[in-house]
């Protein structure tokens, strides 16, 4: 018997939750062979379970292995899905442009809010690491970015991340683009110090803070 | 520009532990490449020349009068020596480029580093040698150990060990045990030139890793790293970074006679668990106060520190949370150090001279 698509949401929630890959991409092959709609059950499914695992990590239940481990579940049924999606789901997402400043090759944290902020609905695009500040601008706008998010774990690199602030300055676009910071030596005064809009201590409050600066940015568009 | 001790540091430990007066409480902001501004060099300078890494280490030390000198440059050297890629930008700490492996089908071609032959390990051999033989009467000289498990994950790089840890976790274990025998190595190496191997655990945080996969795949082969040292008559310090609240008792259990409390984990929370079965170190904020505050600000956070543990059973090192950021302006340094000599402790004092 069809499973309704309700069921399905909750087993692929689980199977991202439970970091079950190959479950994870039988549920999302059955949402396509039963027609259901490909972005809720990205929504539902797949982003509602990797805020679970998100949750869990906030929690100190699971730590950095479990996390890659649920996002590689999570991308397992998102390329099963994704060629489902109608074009004006890809269309009303938020654009989000990331990456490790340069001088800087340690990614995991990086990598790890990138797959968050994917799941909550943000179109990113990840630059990589070792990136030097004006391709951060040239990135951003280039594809209309509303958010720079800005990663690094050594001291020695902080200030490139400065250097990003100071050039949306120098060509008067700083208030076309929302700027946050974060990794290990980065504090909210050292946000402040450089004209960021914000800094996030771990992935979980990455989510909320691009969340909460985008809707800003939305309404003082409106 | 600092003022002069009465004890040398050796004497100032040796008092402190045995509970008799001190001339001041000892004094640890954990200085790597910032000696390279001591002596106006650039930081790729220090790649493959041991005397130039001692004279700078041996400079600073004597220009800011601190209490260990720890022959320290990045957290790759035995990783390079197994093969891992380490990039060395002019001016700037050394990054770890590629890992050594590019496929962990590869665990079993991994062999342990040869520390007198291999990457850059026998030039920092070199420079604990010479900061020794110019200044180890005097003070402790520590050569920088990167522990088995973080040693592990500059093998097969971060993301797929920790993939790994759940995937195959016998193939962690086969990393860490080739680990292991580079550390051994090294650390008989380190205590062959008269010094002390310091112990350096970035990924067995618990800001990356469970307590419990700690114990699994970090723990025992710390233990008998720790253990081999202990068999040779050191003392071990055990730093790690970020969260460790969840296996203080555990480092302690294995063997850490001092543990050094990185600024994310709470120094007064520290005293209270495990302050009367070991030493405590720690843990002034490396960037936000030391790279970017002001010497006021460094008074007021190293007193924070003392307050939250100067009065820890076993004892009490105020250092920074972790290794201090190159450019740390000196007056800041300076300022760490000053406040420590102002500070009345509980512990009875000497008459400075």
């Amino acid at each position: 018997m069809a499973k309704t698509k309700e069921a399905l949401w909750q087993e692929l929630s689980d199977s991202v939750l439970e970091m079950e890959e190959d479950r994870a991409v039988a549920a999302a092959e059955e949402v396509v062979a039963q027609g259901y709609d490909a972005f809720e059950a990205i929504e539902r499914g797949l982003s509602a379970g990797m805020e679970r695992a998100g949750q869990l990590f906030e929690e100190e239940e699971y730590f950095i292995p479990e996390l890659l481990i649920c996002s590689d579940a999570m991308y397992a049924g998102m390329d099963v899905l994704k060629p489902h999606l109608r074009q004006d789901d890809i269309a009303e997402k938020h654009k989000v442009v990331i990456g490790v400043i340069e001088g800087d090759t340690h990614d995991i944290g990086k990598n790890l809010v990138k797959t968050m902020l994917e799941t909550s609905g943000f179109e990113v695009t990840d630059l990589g690491r070792d990136i030097a500040p004006a391709r951060f601008v040239e990135t951003a706008k280039e594809i209309g970015a509303q958010l720079i998010a800005l990663s690094t774990l050594m001291t020695t690199t902080m200030e490139g991340m400065g250097a990003v602030v100071r050039q949306l300055r120098e060509e008067g676009i700083r208030d076309n683009f929302k700027v946050m910071v974060g990794g290990g030596p980065i504090s909210q005064g050292f946000a402040d110090r450089i004209g960021a809009d914000g800094y996030a201590v771990n992935a979980a409050e990455a989510i909320r803070l691009a969340r909460s600066l985008v809707g800003a940015s939305e309404s003082v568009a409106a | 520009m600092s003022r002069r001790d009465a004890m040398t540091p050796l004497e100032r430990f040796a008092a402190y532990a045995a509970g008799s007066p001190v001339d001041r409480l000892p004094c640890v902001p954990i200085v790597g490449n910032t000696a390279a501004r001591v002596i106006g060099v650039k930081v790729g300078a220090f790649r493959g020349n041991g005397k130039l890494i001692a004279d700078a280490q041996v400079a600073a030390y004597r220009r800011f009068g601190y209490d260990v000198i720890r022959v320290f440059t990045d957290l790759y050297t035995q990783a390079e020596a197994m093969g891992a890629k380490v990039a060395y930008p002019g001016d700037e700490t050394a990054y770890l480029e590629a890992p050594a492996l590019n496929d962990p089908m590869e665990i079993d071609r991994l062999v342990p580093a040869d520390p007198f032959k291999d990457g850059n390990l026998p030039h920092h051999l070199e420079a604990m040698q010479r900061a020794v033989d110019a200044v180890g009467s005097e003070v402790p000289v520590n050569g920088a150990v990167t522990c088995p498990f973080t040693n592990a994950s500059f093998l097969v790089g971060a993301d797929r060990l920790a993939r790994l840890m759940l995937r195959d976790p016998a193939a962690v274990h086969r990393l860490c045990e080739v680990s292991l025998a580079t550390n051994l190595a090294y650390a008989a190496a380190i205590m062959a030139v008269g010094a002390t191997p310091s112990l350096t655990d970035a990924m067995s945080s618990n800001s990356v890793i469970s307590p419990r996969q700690f114990r699994e795949f970090s723990l025992p082969y710390l233990k008998r790293l720790i253990d081999f040292i202990h068999g040779k008559g050191k003392g071990v310090t055990l730093h790690i970074c970020g969260k460790t609240a969840g296996i203080w008792q555990d480092m302690v259990d294995v063997g850490a006679d001092c543990l050094s409390i990185d600024n994310d984990a709470s120094l007064a929370d520290a005293k209270a668990a495990v302050g009367d079965r070991v030493r405590l170190m720690g843990n002034v904020h490396p960037s936000e106060v030391m790279l970017q505050g002001t010497p006021e600000k460094v008074r007021e956070a190293t007193l924070a520190c003392l307050a939250a543990a100067g009065d820890t059973p076993k004892g009490f090192i105020v250092a920074s949370g972790c290794s201090l950021p190159t450019e740390t302006p000196f007056a800041n340094i300076d300022a760490m150090l000053d406040t420590v000599r102002d500070f009345r402790p509980s512990v009875p004092l000497i008459q400075a001279t």
